[in-house]
């Protein structure tokens, strides 16, 4: 749950990144994408009744009409008005609603279907609430397998309802890293070498030991990492699914993970600051902290007024690939203006958009092929030099795709409360799976657990 | 001389909880003119000049005026309706001897002790399915129901409208509701004002209702914004204390003026209760 | 008189409106709730009725019995104090010497007026451990070293969540405490003047007993209120181990969260049940006491 909020607060920053971008472009048509709007051969029977038909896209027809989105996410008011400087016979209506209260909005609207939207927007925290509902068109049937065929696998997979179908679809990856001030780097670990740096801490014991060793030469001041709480986000998706048929399923992998941030509190390793709080966004600031486990969108937390941080960071791979929320936008199924819908999803999926959208605002691609095509030749202006595309998509691959689920996120976050307590207060791992179970049996009585 | 020590022993006690009264207000107002690296590392005390910076990124996601805006709207119609119709059967109940008149008042009186939660879920699902979501109707009618205005306004009615009004008003023609809407309502002016400063205190107060009626960003109530504004601004604290300042300052400046109304009213009214 | 009789049946429109809006705006929808009660339903698929599985469900819901214990700890640890603290600041501002009353009247009332939301918002980033004033206070005056993480332990968010609530009605609850001494006959005080009774001892054996009505009322409007707690402590969260999660928050937490609209309803009435219960004990025993 907590992704939301982050999220929500990369707002000001982004939104005014894209806005500016916006203003300034004026690409219409011109570098059109040669992959996702032409290849689409044969547009479904879906599309009969409206007048823009999706075979017309670049050539034929321009579109024409309005569209109604609602997201949570001031950031896709760029993707919007892209969309629109493209298309200059469409108007979208975004519809902005941050805050916690945007799903039950959103439930009420579509359960109602009165002032239902064209195009909603579903976090990664609750998308796995929505998937198998029935307010959700379905993308295959409408020629969306094609769209996301060079994607990264788990971006795709996490749009598809249980029977396989497309049901939304991502602009970005969301993939993390351990972001690092290449001064604190060099004083502590000896070295500023993305490669380097990534190799020193490519297991969890390799970074309890040099923890250890960071907080013994600071005395006790600094410390390598943040939270020993980042390895649930690090974890969550390199595990089995938490309910398989039925029936609540704890990896035995959670074991070891535990146990590991009991030593690294233990031994002092992080510095107990909670993601997004205060003191986590000065330690990522000052350098008091090493190695801050971040993922890309979250760039706009280091403060680069005036251009101090230019060039300032690195990012190293975590000893495994993990990610941090994600929008998908889904298309209402009742919606009058699906072909329409359908157009702005096409453009929200091609590499025309979304290397724009990672040279303005640093939001990784969902594709490869941007991934690929940038490799060498995108630069951050947080990271200066380095190829900062490289490690992000290392990882992102190695990611399993797994499509999601309605129980997934809740229970992840009720693990991850209950877990955290446990290693605030040195609970033994057999207390903290009690614990937990009797919470998740509340919550949901029809699920097994044993 | 020990008369003056206990004297200055009771001054300095309500001092000390004035001063615990206007602190985090104080607190609030100084915290929110400060850059957010200021408010995470030092203790503030004066005040900085930061102010329309963070308005500023408050401003670009929340309209904090419009909620404002929404909320006194809602407040004062709600609380027309509301005194109006406490008013008038306050009023049925004292001056007609209708048959049922003694078990319905009990009625009335009974629908007190439903706490307020009990029919939320069934609320939402039937404004729901007259199509009210979303808009201020389910917000404004249930003040026509308000038990205990009514009780207000009958013991008011009982001891202060005479039943000669009345009478002489039928003399001159008038129909009932006119001689309710043009002779007596006026008399019971001082009632009405007391039941308008609870109804209102109340409805401005309100927030689990707005809070899953409404979705518009345009439409929504201000403690549904400031509820919001800790999810929407994680680590943007000075956005979140211009928020606060906002919804606090302008209740400040009324309540300097209107002080003594305010709390006369509620001590009136606490005594009919 | 004789007009009046032949008028009677007009108070029936005078009072229908209120009939009329408690049926669509009050009885429908709690009826509705229990309706909900007995189904399954989670707003994405239509409902089915699953009996009294609900309730079953409830009984044994520790997390429910938790909400209700919670209620119950907060309940008392902001009404004692906020009582105290109001009936002694009505005692104090009823006496005649004092100076400003109605600065002090109105600067207590204040907080009342800020809508109960607001004041959990500020509680809780004046408590914030990392950016809160409270603990840079503590921090330069010397009290503590390391700033306290007060979220994080049942006890202080419980305390802190009483905070806001004392905070929020002890001027309230004075004001009402003042209205009733100001009921009683000058008379009363002038005779015990006479009798030589001390200032404490006019406090307890003359003013407190005449205005017991008055401390009744409040006692069991706050027992109402505290029992339905809501806004101020969902703006805390709920706390270590769910130790600040009142009753109503497990409910909206159940049914416009968990979208188990059908278990809400079902927590709903025994939200019901229980402040049922507590009301009549609290009538009960005010009345014996007479």
């Amino acid at each position: 749950m907590k992704t939301k909020k982050w999220l929500g607060l990369s707002m000001t920053t982004v939104l005014a990144a894209g806005m500016l971008a916006a203003c300034g472009s004026n690409n219409n048509g011109g570098n059109a994408s040669p992959s996702a709007s032409g290849s689409a051969p044969s547009s479904p029977a879906s599309s009969a009744g409206a007048s823009p038909s999706a075979s017309g896209t670049d050539a034929s027809k321009p579109l024409e009409g309005n569209l109604v989105l609602w997201t949570y996410f001031d950031g896709v008011k760029g993707l919007a008005e892209q969309f629109m400087a493209k298309n200059p016979g469409v108007k979208v209506d975004v519809q902005i609603f941050p805050g916690d209260q945007y799903q039950t909005k959103l439930m009420s609207a579509l359960q109602t279907g009165k002032e239902a939207p064209d195009i909603l927007d579903l976090e990664r925290g609750y998308i796995g609430k929505f998937i198998d509902s029935k307010y959700l068109a379905d993308l295959s049937s409408m020629g969306a397998e094609d769209l996301v065929k060079d994607y990264i696998p788990y971006v795709q997979a996490l749009g598809r309802s249980s029977d396989d179908k497309l049901r939304a679809i991502a602009d970005t990856s969301s993939p993390g890293g351990f972001w690092y001030l290449k001064d604190t780097a060099k004083k502590y670990l000896g070295t500023d070498d993305p490669d380097q740096i990534s190799d020193m801490v490519s297991s969890w014991d390799k970074i309890i030991e040099l923890g250890k060793k960071v907080a013994q030469d600071s005395g006790g001041k600094e410390h390598l990492m943040e939270n020993a709480g980042d390895l649930f986000d690090i974890e969550a998706y390199n595990t089995q699914p938490w309910v398989q048929d039925g029936k609540l399923n704890i990896d035995p992998k959670w074991k070891d993970i535990y146990e590991t941030q009991l030593k690294i509190r233990q031994n002092n390793v992080d510095a107990k600051l909670a993601f997004m709080s205060a003191g986590w966004g000065n330690a990522l600031n000052d350098g008091s902290v090493v190695l801050t486990a971040m993922p890309a969108w979250a760039g706009f937390m280091i403060d680069n007024k005036d251009d101090k941080a230019k060039g300032k960071y690195g990012v190293a791979k975590t000893p495994d690939g993990y990610y941090s929320g994600g929008t998908y936008h889904a298309i209402y199924d009742k919606s009058k203006n699906k072909d329409l819908a359908y157009e702005f999803i096409k453009f929200a999926a091609s590499e025309e958009w979304q290397k724009y959208n990672l040279d303005t605002t640093g939001n990784m691609p969902g594709t490869s092929k941007v991934f690929e095509a940038n490799m060498t030749t995108y630069k951050n202006a947080f990271t200066g030099d380095q190829n900062v595309l490289q490690p992000f998509y290392d990882m992102v691959k190695s990611i399993p795709a797994t499509k999601p689920d309605k129980y997934g996120e809740d229970i992840l976050s009720t693990w991850r409360k209950v877990a955290s307590d446990g290693v605030t207060n040195n609970k033994s791992y057999d207390d903290v799976v009690a614990s937990f179970k009797k919470e998740v049996k509340n919550t949901f009585p029809e699920l097994k657990v044993d | 001389m020990s008369k003056y020590i206990t004297r200055g022993i009771l001054y300095l006690f309500m001092i000390a909880v004035a001063v615990t009264c206007l602190l985090p207000f104080y607190s609030m107002i100084i915290t929110s003119t400060h850059t957010n690296s200021d408010i995470a590392r030092k203790l503030l005390l004066i005040p900085g000049d930061q102010f329309m910076e963070n308005y500023s990124r408050l401003k670009e996601s929340v309209n904090i005026w419009r909620g404002f805006a929404n909320t006194v709207f809602i407040a004062v119609v709600a609380t027309a309706i509301n005194v109006y119709f406490a008013a008038l059967a306050g009023y049925g109940f004292s001056k007609f001897n209708f048959r049922l008149r003694n078990g319905l008042f009990m009625f009335v009186l009974g629908t007190m002790m439903i706490p307020g939660q009990l029919g939320i879920i069934g609320f939402f699902k039937l404004m729901e399915s007259l199509n009210m979501l979303n808009t201020y109707w389910p917000l404004i009618l249930p003040a026509i129901h308000n038990a205990f205005g009514i009780f207000l306004m009958r013991q008011y009615a009982d001891s202060s409208v005479p039943t000669e009004i009345l009478e002489s008003g039928r003399i001159d023609g008038y129909g009932e509701f006119q001689i309710f809407n043009r002779l007596v309502l006026p008399i019971m002016t001082p009632a009405l004002a007391t039941l308008a400063i609870f109804s209102f205190i109340g409805k401005w107060n309100d927030f689990l209702t707005p809070m899953i009626i409404l979705f518009d960003n345009n439409l929504q109530t201000l403690p549904v914004m400031i509820a919001s504004l800790k999810s929407q601004f994680t680590s943007d604290f000075g956005a979140q204390y211009v928020g606060i300042v906002i919804s606090v300052v302008p209740i400040l400046v009324f309540f300097a003026f209107m002080s003594k109304r305010i709390i006369n009213g509620v001590a009136a009214g606490a005594v009919k209760g | 008189m004789g007009s009046k009789i032949n008028k009677s049946y007009y108070g029936y429109f005078f009072v229908a409106p209120f009939f009329i809006g408690f049926a669509v705006f009050g009885l429908a929808p709690i009826l509705y709730t229990l309706y909900l009660s007995f189904m399954k339903w989670d707003g994405f698929t239509d409902p089915v009725y699953v009996g009294i599985a609900n309730y079953t469900r409830l009984l044994h819901d520790s997390f429910f019995y938790q909400t209700i214990g919670n209620t119950m700890i907060i309940w008392v640890m902001s009404n004692v104090p906020q009582l105290i603290i109001s009936l002694l600041l009505a005692l104090i501002l009823n006496e005649k010497f004092i100076r400003g009353k109605h600065f002090f009247r109105a600067v207590y009332f204040f907080p009342h007026m800020v809508t109960a939301v607001t004041l959990g918002v500020i509680f809780s980033l004046m408590f914030d451990w990392q950016t809160g004033s409270v603990n840079k206070l503590l921090m330069d005056i010397g009290l503590i070293h390391d700033p306290i993480n007060w979220f994080n332990s049942p006890w202080w968010s419980r305390t802190i969540a009483s905070g806001v609530i004392v905070w929020q009605y002890f001027g309230m609850n004075m004001i009402i405490l003042i209205a009733g001494l100001q009921s009683i006959p000058n008379e009363v005080y002038e005779a015990a003047e006479i009798d030589g009774a001390t200032k404490p001892q006019v406090a307890r054996y003359i003013t407190l007993p005449m205005i017991r009505q008055v401390i009744l009322f409040v006692f069991i409007t706050s027992v109402i209120g505290g029992l339905q707690l809501f806004d101020a402590p969902l703006m805390l969260g709920d706390g270590p181990g769910n130790s600040v999660r009142t009753m109503v928050m497990y409910l909206y937490e159940m049914a416009f969260k968990n979208y188990d609209y059908s278990y809400g309803a079902a927590v709903a009435y025994g939200i019901f049940v229980i402040v049922m219960f507590f009301t009549a004990l609290t009538a009960r025993i005010t009345r014996t006491k007479e």
